[in-house]
């Protein structure tokens, strides 16, 4: 009886309750409209909207583009990658020798370099971090033990620093840039149950970077000011303040660029979205050839993958040109190989996998393990296009009776489950872009066994002949070598299936109209904000 | 029978409850016939990148989405899996949350408080956000959702059952029956349950709305079913990013989890109205 009662005036007061909503979100909607039209037109802050989140604020933790930002503006290497082509150039140190055995590699760092709380940049600091690396384990550390291991950096004296090598390695100068010089001092005040400081060091900034962190939240981004005591030093147009905001949905990326909020966003959008702000005053999309694969990794270790005749009918079974013409309007091109186009050590002669269902088939019935059950394809949440590449494969699968699932991870959680193989999804789909420019950073690192449990090296591919190929590469010096090395080991992993390699990006960089100066470079994309000033 | 007719003929002059009858009829309708009504049954899986993004035309009827495939006709088999979600998760809740709200509130004893503080908990966190919780630890697939939705969902019969049990307690013909020598058993199947079977009908129709919207919810954040799935939410959440250029992408899906929810709520509305004749919209007060 009594709920009779109540019912009438309660289903009134929620119809009025509906309605306030209703007229308050409408409210609401108008006056963020309005606020965003009356923003001043130079701002003192630089916004960036990036897709991913800083789960961490350690520059030896995460070696991503997602996260890039963190390294290039909160810290320092001894040298750098800038520009397009990309060039390494000093940073930290002014110059370096290297003995003739390629073994020993001095460095001479600039005098009066200054970290965030002004003490100085020394060489132990270069030496802390550089044991740093091995001792937190992440991030760029697997490159490093191959070539280096835990007690062989020391400093010479207070400007030089000595590296001695485990064997001759023809990328270690690429990958220096990675060396992020920390605060030691300040870090070893923080480290808790021999953590070198990681947990601190996650949220806080030791750096002496061309900016300063001032806040930091996981969920929201991080905001940083100008550091006037920076090394390089500062010319009379600079941004004062940064913001890198984890915007994930590509709309209100998209719609922030055009009302203006966000003065920069990631280079890779849906050519939809970049027509859309191409065609907005307030925006300039600026066009770089970049290096960056886009591929599916193929589990080589568990059936049915691991067997090549699987793996050559994936590779047969997908739509690349509906891919690349329809679904990405062009704006990217074919890439037959683990090794950009516009990078050495390509071999011309492969032209690439066709979409060819009929050699997918009679691969398929040359196979041994059939694929019986249904294969995880997994793909990056955020990442739209990682979606509709696996629907498009799905369907080619289907065709030839292959079943497949598709499941949608974070970044860092496929990075967790890429690193086991028993964890890893039988096709993982993403990219790699480029972290130094060197064939190594794309096939040396995705295909040489000894590189298992990076996210690069999903595909836990083995084979002797290519190890050797890949080691041969980082011996020598001589470049003519190296990249006939290189051809020979893409040659042998591209008929062993090893991956599907789709295409090499192009990068579209939304900037907004008055942001002048940015330096683009396939490492790091722009994202270094030093070099950019409001008009 | 002679109710359900009495039913249906009150249904027929309401005409609000009689459109909402009609939306939801119109959803069985296309998701039985769906093979028969699309256009092209098989873009459910077959993707057409030539054909991307379409605007509606005579060939695709509600345009065409971000891989070619018709929007039209993967809607129609969306139907079904709005059916399966919806049917499969109302009715779990009706198992699990009736005869618990039975039990609850015809004992009155510490076993019936339990029973009711455990269905205060669930209900102290909003659905959506129960769901979620739950569909985002057992990862994203349909079983996942449906078992998100029934989990959270019983305690709304369990408390409204709990109720009315509790106050068809004092009535004479039961407390008559109980004199009588009726096992508890006896009266709460034969005694009881009928005279709760009107609000649980109404809640379960509303309940049915409710229960599209929250799947679409789930489908739209990603924890539905995964693609090439014609799940509506999802179909939502996929054009998102070709918003605003292509609108018939997300507003065809739109529309049809509208109608369809719509529908259950009109019906709901217009069968409490014929069940429960102490509680008529306002208009219908002089009828």
């Amino acid at each position: 009886m009594k709920h009779v009662q109540l019912s009438l005036p309660k289903a009134l007061t929620r119809f009025t309750q509906r309605g306030i909503v209703v007229v308050l979100a409408i409210a609401t909607t108008l006056a963020l409209a309005a606020g965003c039209k009356s923003k001043p037109s130079t701002p003192a802050k630089f916004v960036f909207a990036n897709t991913s989140n800083y789960d961490t604020m350690d520059p030896h933790q995460a070696f991503d583009v997602g996260r890039v930002a963190v390294r290039l503006n909160l810290y320092d290497g001894l040298y750098r990658w800038h520009d397009n082509p990309p060039k390494i150039e000093p940073w930290l140190a002014e110059s370096y020798t290297v003995s003739p055995d390629g073994l020993t590699w001095t460095f001479k760092l600039k005098q009066g370099s200054k970290f965030h709380d002004g003490s100085e940049v020394t060489a132990d600091d270069v030496v802390y971090s550089t044991e740093r690396i091995f001792g937190v384990g992440k991030g760029a550390a697997s490159l490093f033990t191959r070539m280096l291991s835990p007690g062989s950096t020391k400093a010479v004296d207070k400007y030089t620093v000595q590296f001695t090598l485990s064997k001759p390695s023809a990328i270690f100068l690429s990958i220096v840039p990675e060396v992020h010089v920390v605060n030691s001092k300040l870090v070893k005040e923080h480290v808790k149950d021999g953590d070198w400081g990681a947990a601190w060091l996650s949220e806080n900034d030791a750096g002496s970077g061309s900016y300063m962190l001032t806040k930091y939240d996981p969920a929201v981004g991080w905001t940083a000011t100008r550091f006037a005591d920076h090394f390089y030093g500062w010319g009379d147009k600079f941004i004062p303040e940064i913001e890198f905001r984890t915007v994930s949905e590509i709309n209100t990326r998209v719609l922030g660029m055009i009302n203006g909020d966000y003065h920069g966003t990631d280079g890779y959008l849906p050519q939809d979205q970049v027509k859309r702000l191409k065609e907005t005053e307030t925006v300039k999309v600026l066009e770089q050839e970049s290096m960056r694969i886009f591929m599916f990794q193929l589990h080589n270790q568990r059936a049915p993958t691991s067997d090549v005749h699987v793996r050559r009918a994936i590779s047969y079974a997908f739509d690349y040109d509906g891919f690349i013409k329809n679904i990405l309007g062009g704006s990217a091109e074919r890439n037959p190989v683990p090794i950009p186009n516009n990078m050495w050590g390509v071999p011309k002669d492969v032209t690439g996998y066709t979409y060819d269902l009929e050699k997918a088939k009679a691969e398929l019935a040359m196979a041994k393990s059939k694929p019986k059950r249904s294969l995880t394809i997994g793909v990056l949440t955020g990442y739209a296009q990682t979606e509709q590449a696996a629907t498009l494969l799905q369907n080619g699968l289907r065709q030839i009776g292959v079943e497949s699932k598709i499941e949608s991870f974070p970044w860092p959680v496929i990075v967790g489950n890429m690193s086991k193989p028993e964890t890893s999804p039988d096709i993982s789909i993403y990219w790699i872009s480029t972290y130094y420019a060197d064939p190594n950073n794309w096939i040396g690192e995705m295909f040489h066994s000894g590189g298992w449990g990076t996210f690069k090296s999903s595909s836990f591919y083995k084979n002797p002949k290519v190890d050797d190929l890949l080691d041969k590469a980082l011996k020598t010096t001589n470049q003519e070598e190296r990249a006939a090395a290189y051809a020979d080991a893409a040659r042998i992993v591209y008929n062993d299936a090893g991956g599907v390699w789709v295409y090499n990006t192009k990068w579209f960089g939304p900037f907004a109209k008055n942001v002048e100066g940015m330096r683009f470079s396939p490492v790091g994309e722009a994202q270094e904000i030093r070099w950019m000033y409001f008009q | 029978m002679k109710t359900s007719l009495f039913v249906l003929r009150k249904l027929m002059e309401d005409r609000v409850a009689f459109l909402g009858l009609l939306l939801i009829l119109g959803l069985v309708f296309c998701a039985v016939f769906a093979p028969w009504l699309a256009t092209y049954p098989g873009d459910v899986w077959d993707l057409h990148p030539v054909n991307r993004l379409l605007p509606p035309d005579g060939q695709f009827l509600f345009g065409t989405d971000r891989m070619g495939s018709d929007i039209y006709s993967r809607i129609l088999f969306g139907a079904r899996i709005t059916i399966l979600v919806a049917v499969i998760a109302v009715g779990a809740s009706l198992i699990i949350g009736v005869p618990i709200g039975l039990v609850a509130g015809y004992y009155h004893n510490w076993f019936s408080d339990l029973l009711m503080r455990v269905s205060d908990i669930f209900l102290a966190v909003p659905q959506v956000v129960l769901a979620i919780a739950i569909a985002q630890t057992l990862g994203p697939s349909l079983p996942n959702v449906i078992l998100a939705l029934s989990v959270t969902y019983w305690p709304w019969f369990t408390r409204l059952v709990y109720a009315e049990t509790r106050s068809l307690q004092n009535e004479i013909f039961i407390e008559s029956s109980i004199a009588l020598g009726a096992s508890p058993w006896r009266v709460i199947v034969y005694h009881i349950l009928p005279n709760v079977s009107s609000p649980i009908i109404v809640r379960t129709s509303i309940g049915m709305g409710f229960t599209i919207l929250t799947a679409a919810t789930l489908g739209f954040l990603g924890l539905g079913a995964p693609p090439p799935t014609p799940e509506w939410g999802r179909m939502i959440s996929e054009s998102r990013e070709y918003l605003p250029q292509a609108w018939w992408y997300a507003a065809a899906p739109g529309m049809a989890i509208f109608l369809v929810v719509m529908g259950f709520n009109l019906l709901g509305d217009g069968l409490r109205d014929i069940l429960d004749p102490r509680i008529r919209r306002g208009q219908k007060d002089d009828g």
